[in-house]
């Protein structure tokens, strides 16, 4: 039987990858809305336009998507407008796959994991590198105790500045804050699997606005954030959006991970063709489309829980789920007030 | 898995080494297997739950289509069997171990009504896909100059590798992957040489050995494939360097995979489970996924029987070059009279 899911909003980037492969799944009907898009500053198209070059369905507002009756809802807008899509498709009885970083602010993303708990609706949240080959070796590695009692972590996620693309990404309301709101979530969310779901006690950031001041942007660019975990483990991510414009890819995530029995680096996005052509280095990623695992994880829970029933839990949940999506904002959130304070958060 | 794939049942003849990788495959597919080997079936089928039949007919009378697995010298009998008895036919490389044999299979199942697949896998490895891409979009200009090279530990230091009229030698074994590559990334051939060393003595390939074959291309490009037996233990390794007017692709297969570890001796813990998905997509899957696609009516895969029969014929012109040492010219090579 064939699954109605919705697109809502092309605010995010990761939009376009969604709805391609969706509209290539033979028992997935797909719709899309993207009110928003008409009004936006961005450079590419958005709205009814985007939706054709995608081929998939469009309509003018979330109210007719909702009333579309989808099963599930990926929602992609701007990081602040989570909580209010969330919410709708949970009232609308659909599961949510719901873009990273779960929500601007810890309280909204409370609200979001209520509103889809008393829905019965699932609530994953778009963590694709979770997917990763070497990611999945590298737990196996720990789940079996190969590198002994893991004690630190140094993770890193650089890229580029998400700016010609889609400007909200270095807008202060509309995406949280610049790097820290936007690459420390991918590797928390690494360690958080890695140890079961630990919660962070304190955190301290530095960041900084020495990258990219020529493009005029607000937000700080630059930010290394130390975790301390409730297991006693000790992290560093950095989440700087530091990779040149003209690098020749859009950036990577590394995570090096030590043991009392030694240490596993895995770099997920590092397996590639390289040379060089007319406008410099060539990257030609063979490291596997990890949306497509991400997907197929969701819908494949979305099918074998069937229709959301509000006061029950789905039969599956696929992980990563809202909790860890809380968790990993609630480290977003510290972070961003340690950077305004110089010293640590205690959580 | 898509519905066009639904209800498989595939008769895998033959129990070697790539047996595994291609029942994983068609369980990964869905798919109903049933072996037929003349060694190794039952071993086979006990550890994937497949379905051994005795014999090769009883096989044919059961199955969607087969996917042969067996040593390279039985291939054209058995695509032979399957094709008299009807049956579209995925074959392992090289399609068989002349171009003569090659195009009489392909007209065989012409004749038949059936189609014919060789498995290429390097063709769905997702570095090589990558750079053919590329190349077909521009992203390196006319392509100059390229190199391909495989090594592995050589598997001719017993049973039927040496033997040369059995396993074609490193040059149809191993090679045929990157003269297919060759032909996919630079264009058709119009010139062959090829020196190897040690020299095959009477038919017996070395152990050792490596194969240097430089290849013209009608497009202007030239490019050069090497193969080698290693000493045992030699780890696997493939790569290639291709240069265009615009620009250059290189890959290895020994670069950054993305995943290192530094362990100490001692307790290394529980047992690993690693998920499946764990090393990506096999390429065997994505193979195997695309022909039975084919074969079910949908669109063309992205190798068809003549390219493996090409794959065959720039290998006997190696074997050509060897003997005569001068470049074989592909526009006039004849290896039987049957091959234009």
């Amino acid at each position: 039987m064939s699954l109605k899911v919705a697109i809502a909003s092309f605010a995010h980037t990761h939009a376009a990858g969604y709805a391609m492969l969706l509209g290539a799944m033979p028992d997935v009907d797909v719709l899309s809305a993207d009110p928003d898009g008409a009004s936006a500053p961005d450079a590419g198209p958005r709205g009814a336009e985007f939706a054709e070059q995608l081929g998939v369905a469009y309509v003018d507002s979330y109210d007719e998507l909702f009333a579309w009756g989808p099963d599930a809802v990926v929602v992609t807008s701007e990081n602040a407008g989570h909580r209010e899509l969330v919410e709708r498709a949970a009232a609308a009885g659909a599961h949510v796959l719901c873009e990273k970083p779960l929500a601007t602010e810890v309280a909204d993303g409370e609200a979001m994991l209520a509103a889809c708990e008393a829905a019965g609706s699932i609530l994953m949240i778009a963590y694709p590198v979770r997917f990763a080959p070497s990611y999945l070796r590298l737990r196996a590695m720990v789940e079996a105790g190969r590198l002994g009692d893991v004690f630190a972590v140094l993770g890193t996620n650089n890229g580029k500045i998400p700016y010609d693309a889609r400007q909200w990404f270095t807008d202060p309301k509309l995406a949280g804050g610049g790097a820290l709101v936007d690459h420390t979530v991918h590797c928390a969310d690494l360690i958080d699997g890695l140890t079961g779901g630990a919660s962070a006690t304190r955190v301290y950031a530095a960041a900084n606005h020495v990258l990219h001041q020529d493009k005029g942007v607000s937000v700080e660019t630059g930010g290394l954030v130390t975790v301390n975990y409730d297991n006693g483990l000790l992290a560093t991510i950095d989440c700087s959006w530091s990779v040149p414009d003209n690098g020749p890819t859009w950036g990577g995530v590394s995570l090096q991970v030590t043991g009392t029995n030694g240490s596993v680096e895995i770099e997920p996005f590092l397996p590639h063709v390289g040379g060089t052509d007319a406008s410099g280095e060539v990257f030609l990623a063979i490291g596997g489309n990890l949306d497509a695992s991400l997907l197929a994880t969701f819908l494949g829970a979305v099918r074998a829980s069937g229709p959301a029933k509000a006061g029950t839990t789905p039969a599956v949940v696929p992980q990563p789920d809202g909790a860890v999506g809380l968790r990993t904002l609630r480290i977003v959130d510290a972070a961003r007030r340690s950077a305004l304070s110089g010293q640590p958060v205690d959580l | 898995m898509s519905e066009q794939l639904a209800d498989l049942t595939v008769g895998l003849i033959g129990a070697g080494n790539i047996a595994h990788v291609h029942v994983a495959a068609w369980k990964a597919l869905g798919a109903r297997v049933l072996v037929h080997s003349l060694e190794g079936a039952p071993e086979l089928a006990e550890q994937y739950g497949l379905e051994v039949s005795p014999t090769l007919d009883a096989l044919l009378g059961q199955v969607e289509f087969v996917d042969i697995v067996t040593p390279s010298p039985t291939h054209k009998e058995i695509a032979l069997a399957a094709i008299k008895a009807g049956k579209n036919v995925i074959c392992e490389k090289p399609l068989t171990l002349t171009a003569t044999d090659s195009h009489e299979v392909i007209d065989a199942a012409k004749a038949a009504g059936v189609v014919l697949y060789p498995a290429h896998v390097v063709r769905f490895f997702p570095a090589y896909k990558a750079a053919y891409d590329a190349i077909q979009a521009g992203r390196i200009g006319k392509v100059a100059v390229a190199r391909f090279f495989r090594q592995a530990s050589s598997p001719a230091g017993a049973g039927w590798y040496r033997d040369v009229a059995r396993s074609g030698g490193v040059i149809m074994d191993l090679m045929v992957h990157d003269l297919d590559q060759a032909r996919w990334l630079c264009g058709d051939v119009t010139s062959v040489y090829a020196v190897q060393n040690p020299p095959t003595v009477d038919g017996i390939s070395p152990v050792n050995v490596a194969a240097h074959v430089t290849l013209t291309h009608a497009t202007g490009a030239i490019s050069h494939c090497r193969a080698t037996w290693g000493a045992t233990g030699t780890t696997f390794q493939s790569g290639f360097t291709v240069a265009g007017a615009s620009g250059v692709l290189k890959f290895t297969s020994n670069g950054d995979s993305g995943y290192s570890e530094e362990l100490q001796d001692g307790d290394t813990g529980g047992d690993l489970l690693i998920p499946a998905s764990t090393l990506g997509e096999s390429p065997y899957l994505t193979q195997l996924r695309e022909l039975a696609t084919g074969l079910r009516g949908g669109a063309d895969p992205r190798v068809l029987a003549s390219d493996g029969a090409t794959a065959v014929y720039l290998a006997e012109a190696a074997r050509a070059s060897m003997a005569s040492g001068r470049a074989i010219d592909m526009t006039s090579f004849d290896t039987s009279g049957a091959v234009a």
